[in-house]
């Protein structure tokens, strides 16, 4: 059988970033593929060039044959694709049944009144994903889990041939899961051609007929869920080449005053929970990390910490309470967060970026502590009047890092360092790391979904998962219970 | 919902009244000129409330009415409802040639390119002024009516039916496809809907109803001019007016219309401090109670 | 001889146009706020200079002094009592902010306009020039005070970007306006930084105003086409770009110029207007992109 939609040879460019890279696949009627990678391999921009939000520099979209692509979003949309979004902005003033009606209008400017069957069309569609009892009520008043019902009826309420799903599982309790997991399988066996778009082959391997591994743009591999698990670069992707661990006795740091203490902290955003009474202990000199998939809560969790964003519980710095200070006043306080979007001052020169890092410093210790860097990432005193945005994705991440260790922090959180990185590039802010904890008594709190980046430096280990923490140990352990199960389970 | 229905009814019906009940009829042209700027307050919260568009121009729209009618009565003779046709039209196809380019581009750039497009018209009226009158005017031989209470009817009449119209494209599919594009314009065309052109309608109807009431207005006044129907201030107050009574509600923006013109007489007394006044209350308001004064009626209502 | 006296014409108006938008271009820039307001700045810092300078014999100099001081309380005024609590409210929705800066500041603008009609006068003054006589350049005769407007304007631009690229405070001020986040996360407050910058600006709005004031006359009546102008020359030169706003400045400047000595002062204001709609449709983002 052939393919319902037809991929081939896509390529985008966003300046001088390869973001996809000549991909080719095929989806088939009553298929169920699962496109995955890690963030930033380039999955999110294959949906939207199949949806026409990004144009394509090269390559096809075929729908039955025809080509799609350079087409407006709303065209593609009728030609018969569907899609979820990972993240979607209801109508607030109007009801589900009307939000859900919206799918189902005609793009004609005449429509003034939805018929009787529409609406009885949208209150069946409604019934199916599980949103008939609220058909009347406001989006504000519904749980994050029927927001998300309400957004798979929208995109399947103009019958496609093809639906595109977004990290279908993103925030979802496990009941919920299988609702949903459900409700797709539905959707296959009606004949349409689904697409999920996964961080893991985890979350999905139960349910795709087969799966495509995406990793810096590029396919890496195709085949059977399991078959792509067991494959060799996919599980150095995800795994690296086998872990190591080099931890320290946990009895070194276990009577010293914790520098950092998290205490049943919670957060919301709006409806959804994004961590729940989630606890952590951080001892002076420890290197912790705390590994999760996309979307377990560890970026949440950093934002807490570092004071941007709004909290339930206690938080303890330094053996003190911490009450109101605010972001900047926490940074000056030592508490240092390098997130994972590295935030730096693009058009300003790497000088420009370090000295604003170093600015609270005396001048001499602020020289003092510049040299120090550049022993540690010598391509930046290469790179020193050149601006930050033309720095390569491995240059800006040691810049990152750079700039955060000039405001001399007791404690430093990296937010996935590893994102989007060449494994070449790994290795060397491993040594960086590696260094960091040997060398300096820095606490570090790393998060990581790269396990075999996060564990070889590790002295204790966290798992996050769907908001919560669901495991802690040392490495050794983490490498013996944890980790097949981390790719798998 | 039903309780409001019966309210805009009341309302509606004391307006109707008013002049039977001795009012004089200084406060009957207040109530006219309400009725005026609560027509281009409501046509442009369609655009801004649903459509997520701010229109810095609403003047455009109002002064090509204003000065088509004007002209097409000045200078060609022709009949009074023909000259208000015209003017309707100029505004829908300045509307039109306005928003067809400029809905293209994205975050401010449109709000800027219609304040410019004011900016230009005030110009073109004072550089062919020879035509147009320039600073002083255009005076237009033809009025609605001698008669106050008849030139009352003739806006009140107009505010009911834009009002009518504009809450039922509101509220129709086609108000739902709007919010939807206003809102997430990505996400409305992944749902299969062309947004510019549910955009540009939009525009244009605002345009239709802002320019017939500009050239209605220039009957009932006897005279086209910058001052009361192009100049930016004319679109500030427009703009204050919808955002002061209630912004995504087309009936809020009349009573800020209500508010802006009422306030204004009322403390004329003060001299030129009223506006000082006037603008620090619909200051206040915004900072306050962002939703306005239907919001907080509303507000009131339900808690 | 007409080219020379455009030129040297143009060169001071531009030059005021330059240091007038630069305000604007900066708060936008640090605090991402169109200031609509900007117009009623700039007069309200005249207005005071011609009152102080004129009617309390305290000199041209003083006058100048109180115009600038006025500008720096007008501009924190006008971030503590409007910017602020619409930027700070929980009752108003982030992507509507916008809307309400810009109606909230219009609203103000339109209350100093009145206010200051009616505190000082409606009618148009002109502020007491700092320096009287004239000075022969190649054979057109300049007032001085034209020269020392064009000085003092290019001193100010210049020691601005001295400020902004060379001092600690003024990369602060930078770096808030490419990325505040990152920002915060170096330990900066913000807020200080957007006082700095609201400070700055009313020093800068205030010399403008004052300048202005001197060389063209100043009147509440001027406030909106003085926001206009501003508005029409940071769009021309990119929004939050300097570089951008001086070149847009010199451009519109002499656009002006050229326009009111060939074809007639009447029409001053429209080629540039028809530029800027131009620029809008065909390069909305500006002649230069940021910084």
């Amino acid at each position: 059988m052939t393919g319902l939609l037809e991929i081939s040879g896509l390529t985008k460019r966003f300046g001088g970033l390869v973001a996809v890279n000549d991909v080719s696949f095929d989806v088939r009627p009553g298929e169920i593929l699962g496109l995955i990678g890690p963030n930033g391999s380039g999955k999110s921009t294959v949906m939207k060039l199949i949806m026409g939000i990004e144009r394509p520099n090269a390559g096809k979209v075929r729908l039955n044959g025809v080509n799609l692509a350079g087409r407006p979003t709303y065209e593609i949309a009728r030609a018969g694709i569907g899609i979820v979004f990972q993240h979607s902005r209801p109508l607030h003033r109007q009801t589900v049944l009307q939000n859900i009606l919206l799918g189902l209008l005609p793009d004609r400017l005449t429509a003034m009144r939805a018929g009787a069957d529409a609406i009885a069309h949208a209150t069946a569609i409604a019934g199916r994903v599980g949103l008939g009892h609220v058909l009347q009520c406001l989006p504000a008043t519904l749980p994050f889990a029927d927001l998300r019902r309400m957004e798979l009826a929208k995109a399947i309420a103009r019958n496609p041939l093809v639906v595109l799903i977004d990290e279908p599982f993103a925030g979802l309790t496990s009941g919920e899961v299988k609702d949903f997991s459900d409700l797709i399988v539905s959707f296959r066996d009606e004949g349409r051609a689904v697409l999920l778009v996964d961080h893991n082959v985890k979350s999905v391997a139960a349910m795709v007929d087969r799966v495509i591994a995406l990793y810096l743009g590029e396919i890496i591999a195709q085949g059977h869920a399991a078959d792509v698990m067991a494959d060799e670069t996919v599980r150095r992707v995800y795994l690296g080449g086998g872990i190591t661990t080099h931890e320290r006795p946990v009895a070194i740091f276990a009577n010293t005053q914790p520098i950092l203490a998290v205490k049943d902290l919670s957060v919301f955003y709006g409806k959804a929970q994004a961590l729940e009474k989630v606890d952590l202990t951080l001892h002076p000199g420890e290197f912790v990390s705390v590994v999760g998939l996309n979307g377990a809560g560890k970026t949440t969790l950093f934002n807490a910490i570092s004071g941007f964003v709004a909290y339930d519980g206690a938080i303890h710095w330094q053996g003190r309470a911490r009450t109101g200070q605010s972001a900047a006043a926490i940074a000056r306080a030592g508490l240092v967060h390098c997130p994972e979007t590295r935030e730096l001052f693009g058009d300003m020169s790497v000088a420009e970026n370090i000295a604003l890092g170093g600015q609270f410093l005396p001048g001499p210790e602020r020289l003092e502590r510049q040299a120090w860097l550049f022993e540690l990432f010598p391509i930046l005193k290469a790179r020193l009047q050149q601006s930050a945005r033309t720095l390569s994705g491995g240059e800006q991440q040691m810049l990152a890092i750079a700039r955060a260790l000039m405001m001399n922090p007791q404690l430093l959180i990296l937010d996935e360092p590893t994102l989007g990185l060449a494994p070449v590039i790994l290795g060397q802010l491993s040594d960086a790391l590696k260094y960091l904890r040997e060398q300096t008594n820095i606490t570090i709190l790393l998060g990581e979904q790269n396990v075999t980046f996060a564990l070889p430096h590790a002295d204790r280990v966290y798992v996050l998962e769907h908001g919560r923490m669901i495991w802690e140990g040392t490495p050794t352990r983490f490498a013996g219970e944890m980790a097949e199960n981390f790719l798998q389970a | 919902m039903k309780n409001q229905r019966i309210i805009v009814a009341i309302v509606l019906l004391a307006l109707a009244a008013a002049p039977w009940i001795g009012i004089s009829d200084y406060i009957i042209g207040v109530l006219t000129m309400i009725c005026f700027y609560g027509v281009f307050a409501m046509s442009w919260d369609l655009l801004f409330g649903y459509a997520g568009e701010v229109n810095f121009g609403p003047s455009f729209l109002i002064g090509l009415g204003a000065y088509g009618a004007g002209l097409a009565d000045a200078d060609l003779g022709l009949p009074l409802p023909l000259c208000v046709a015209l003017g309707t039209l100029a505004a829908v196809l300045g509307g039109l040639l306005l928003a067809i380019p400029a809905l293209r581009l994205r975050g401010p750039y449109f709000g800027l390119i219609t304040l410019v497009a004011v900016l230009l018209l005030q110009d073109a009226i004072v550089i062919f002024a020879g035509t147009t009158g320039g600073e002083i005017g255009l005076s237009v031989p033809d009025i609605l009516s001698v008669n106050a209470t008849v030139n009352f009817y003739y806006a009140l009449g107009l505010l009911v039916i834009a009002g009518t119209v504009l809450l039922t494209v509101a509220n129709s599919s086609f108000g739902l496809i709007l919010q939807a594009a206003g809102q997430d314009a990505i996400e409305a065309q992944a749902l299969g809907f062309n947004v510019v052109k549910y955009k540009i309608a939009a525009f244009v109807l605002s345009a239709f109803f802002s320019g017939l009431a500009g050239a209605m207005l220039v009957f009932y006044l006897g005279t086209a001019s910058v001052d009361a129907m192009v100049d930016i201030a004319v679109g500030i107050q427009v703009i204050i007016a919808a955002v002061l009574g209630g912004r995504r509600t087309i009936i809020g923006p009349v009573l800020g219309a209500a508010f802006l013109i009422g306030a204004g007489e009322i403390l004329r007394p003060l001299g030129q401090v009223s506006g000082v006044v006037v603008a620090a209350v619909a200051l206040g308001t915004i900072l306050i109670f962002p939703n306005g004064f239907l919001g907080l009626l509303r507000g009131r209502h339900s808690a | 001889m007409l080219i020379l006296q455009i030129l040297i014409d143009g060169f001071a108006i531009s030059a005021l146009y330059a240091l007038g938008a630069l305000g604007f271009t900066l708060i936008f820039g640090v605090s991402g706020v169109l200031n609509l307001a900007h117009g009623a700045v700039l007069v309200t810092s005249a207005m005071v200079a011609w009152y102080v300078g004129t009617n309390e014999a305290a000199g041209a100099l003083a006058g100048a002094a109180s115009g600038i001081v006025a500008g720096v309380i007008t501009s924190f005024v006008t971030y503590a009592v409007v910017v602020r609590p619409i930027q700070r409210s929980k009752a108003i929705p982030e992507v509507e902010r916008e809307l309400f800066v810009l109606t909230g500041t219009l609203l103000w603008g339109v209350m100093l306009q009145i206010g200051l009609g009616y505190i000082f006068t409606t009618t148009p003054v002109t502020v007491h020039q700092l320096v009287s006589g004239t000075v022969n350049i190649l054979g057109v005769r300049t007032p001085t005070n034209e020269i020392l407007i064009a000085v003092i304007s290019w001193l100010t631009l210049g020691l601005l970007w001295l400020l902004v690229n060379r001092t600690p405070a003024g990369k602060r001020l930078l770096a808030a306006s490419i990325n505040p986040r990152g920002l915060t996360l170096m330990g900066v407050e913000l807020d200080q930084v957007h006082l700095l910058a609201w400070g700055i600006y009313g020093v800068i709005a205030g010399i403008a105003g004052v300048l202005l004031g001197s060389f063209l006359g100043t009147s509440s009546a001027y406030i909106p086409a003085l926001t206009g102008t501003a508005f029409s020359i940071v769009v021309l030169g990119g929004l939050g770009s300097v570089t951008g706003t001086v070149i847009a400045a010199y451009v519109v400047g002499y656009i002006e110029t050229l326009t009111a000595y060939l074809i007639s002062p009447s029409l001053r204001a429209v080629p540039a207007l028809i530029l800027l709609v131009l620029v809008l449709y065909f390069r909305p983002q500006g002649i230069l992109g940021r910084r």
